[in-house]
């Protein structure tokens, strides 16, 4: 996938997204990094169809995103949103079944194939056994398997999470951050999301974009590009940035300087 | 599952007697043996009488019920709102201003009632959906426009009563379901139309279902958001538009039985579609016979009698699925 010169405003006042150009490499996991309101999820959003460049485009596997249609390009890309909502009376099974959304037409389903990609993406997401409860009976951490096991349902070679982990105690945000990753090493999904923490950001991802202000800083392999004048720059936060044989590379907040 | 299914029986069963029960109580009580045998050998004149009066009334109220139920239904669905409902957010004050409006200019083209209410019913929609639509639908923010929304229409609709005009009658009638005076010709519209929209209605259980989720969602899993809406919110008006036509305005139903469905049978529109239309076809009937037979030979409109069962019911109903859910 490829962002080519995009520019994007909200309001037509400011540009929450301004000339950015990255590379999305195929088989990888990217994830996007920045401050509040620097533009990580309207690039996301970007990068889904969910808003139109301004200027500039989109592309993937060489055709505009704008080129797609609704079904053929969900059957591309999947996304898991950071504010999810669905009636309480859902079961996980149904839910995940919406997944299959972009195989239905108006005169066929392929109702094996689509038993099957639903069965897939409840084990992939360890949901066989609560496939018949309600999501409203369901923690917050297992609810965020749910919708990843949705968009799993679509079988697409994109995954893209906005925040995923946002919301969730330690346990289940590791959780979640393992399951992208098994996702990624079997499966060969292409994955794009945006985090919050620096450290999950450098221990589970192949490439880090680095985003100030609508404008992507740095991108690259972040055992590379992470250094305390980079999150100095980006956050204007003053860190430690240590490397550890066991934990790898890894940085401490020590103040804001 | 036993529930839905017990939920489903049982609405049809209560329609079924509702049915029989309406057909011989009145001003002329027959047993059904006589109606029956009536229908079929003709030339009994009480027979006759309830055939002119009585059978379109049902059929009517059966109709509206089923129409503005179902109406409700979808218009939660789009504005993924639970207060929605054609009363409310101004799409019957809508439809009825714009079909008194056209007939008194044009007395000739009755028959063309429904299209006008229809005009009047989108036209109201559009208003309210255009007026609240700030990078979003705000739930509150289109149930405050609709209020003022159905404010307008029904106040210009009232200053037809006092015009003095020809179409005094009209305007009762549209504002106060009276299904007294129905007549065939009614019957045949509100059976087209209605039958139409429901039929309609029952291929959009998809849609309404997706509408659920986020709109970023739904749209990321392929769903055209925008063409969903536009059709059924179209199936939604039409459906409003022709019971408000025919039967007049009922407040209330479009909302209270979506409700009552959704503690039945649950929130998947495959299911809560149908069972909203047979439940709404029985409230405005059982209001209906109720309205005429309780205090005969005077009558109590349907629905002021819908209000009274329908509004502790739901109460009832709502406390009971909350210490079901725990909520």
């Amino acid at each position: 996938m490829e962002i080519k010169r995009v520019i994007y405003s909200h309001d037509k006042k400011k540009n929450h997204v301004n000339d950015v150009n990255v590379q999305i490499e195929p088989g990888k996991i990217t994830t996007i990094i920045g401050p509040n309101g620097c533009g990580k999820s309207t690039l996301l959003g970007l990068m889904s169809n969910n808003y139109l460049p301004q200027h500039g485009e989109v592309l993937l596997e060489g055709k505009s995103l704008r080129a797609y249609k609704p079904k053929e390009l969900a059957k591309k890309i999947a996304v898991v949103h950071q504010e999810n909502s669905a009636p309480a009376d859902m079961t996980v099974e149904r839910l995940v079944g919406y997944g299959r959304l972009p195989y239905k037409s108006m005169f066929k389903t392929d109702k094996a194939e689509d038993d099957a990609a639903i069965e897939w993406a409840l084990k992939e997401t360890n949901l066989t056994e609560w496939k018949h409860v309600t999501i409203d009976a369901l923690s917050g951490g297992q609810r965020q398997r749910v919708w990843i096991a949705m968009s799993l349902a679509q079988q697409t070679p994109y995954l893209f999470l906005d925040e995923p982990t946002t919301y969730l105690d330690i346990y289940f945000q590791y959780d979640i951050l393992e399951l992208i990753k098994r996702l990624n090493e079997e499966h060969g999904l292409t994955i794009v999301m945006v985090l919050h923490d620096i450290n999950q950001a450098i221990r589970y991802s192949d490439a880090v974009i680095a985003m100030k202000a609508g404008q992507v800083v740095v991108q690259g392999d972040p055992k590379k590009i992470i250094t305390d004048d980079l999150i100095q720059e980006i956050y204007g936060v003053d860190v430690l940035v240590r490397e550890d044989e066991t934990a790898g590379l890894y940085t401490i907040p020590v103040g804001i300087g | 599952m036993g529930k839905k299914i017990i939920s489903f029986i049982t609405v049809i069963i209560l329609l079924v007697i509702a049915v029989l029960y309406s057909a011989v109580t009145g001003s002329i009580d027959i047993s059904m043996m006589e109606l029956v045998r009536g229908l079929f050998t003709g030339g009994n004149h009480e027979v006759e009488v309830i055939k002119d009066l009585r059978f379109p009334r049902i059929i009517i109220g059966l109709f509206a019920g089923a129409a503005l139920s179902v109406s409700g239904v979808l218009l939660q669905a789009v504005m993924r709102n639970p207060l929605a409902e054609p009363g409310i957010i101004g799409v019957s004050s809508g439809a009825a201003f714009m079909s008194v409006l056209m007939i008194s200019i044009f007395p000739t083209l009755f028959f063309y009632v429904p299209l006008f209410a229809f005009l009047g019913g989108a036209f109201a929609f559009i208003l309210v959906y255009s007026f609240s639509w700030k990078s979003g639908l705000d739930p509150l923010r289109m149930i405050l426009i609709g209020v003022a929304i159905n404010a307008v229409f029904t106040g210009l609709l009232q200053v037809f009563s006092f015009t003095g005009s020809s179409m005094i009658q009209a305007v009762g009638d549209m504002t106060i379901s009276n299904l007294s005076m129905k007549n065939w010709s009614d019957v045949n519209i509100i059976v087209l139309y209605g039958l139409i929209g429901l039929i309609l209605s029952l291929f959009v259980f998809g849609w309404c279902n997706y509408l659920a989720l986020e709109d970023k969602t739904a749209k990321n899993l392929g769903l055209n958001v925008n063409l969903a809406r536009f059709v059924i919110s179209a199936i939604a008006v039409l459906l409003a538009s022709v019971a408000t036509a025919i039967a007049g305005m009922f407040a209330f139903v479009g909302l209270i039985v979506p409700h009552i469905g959704r503690a039945l049978v649950g929130t998947d529109h495959k299911l809560l579609i149908p069972f909203s239309a047979l439940l709404g076809a029985l409230l405005i009937l059982i209001a209906d016979t109720l309205g005429r037979t309780l205090i005969s030979p005077n009558e109590i409109p349907a629905s002021i009698i819908v209000a009274l069962i329908g509004g502790p019911f739901l109460i009832f109903l709502l406390r009971k699925s909350d210490r079901i859910y725990g909520n």
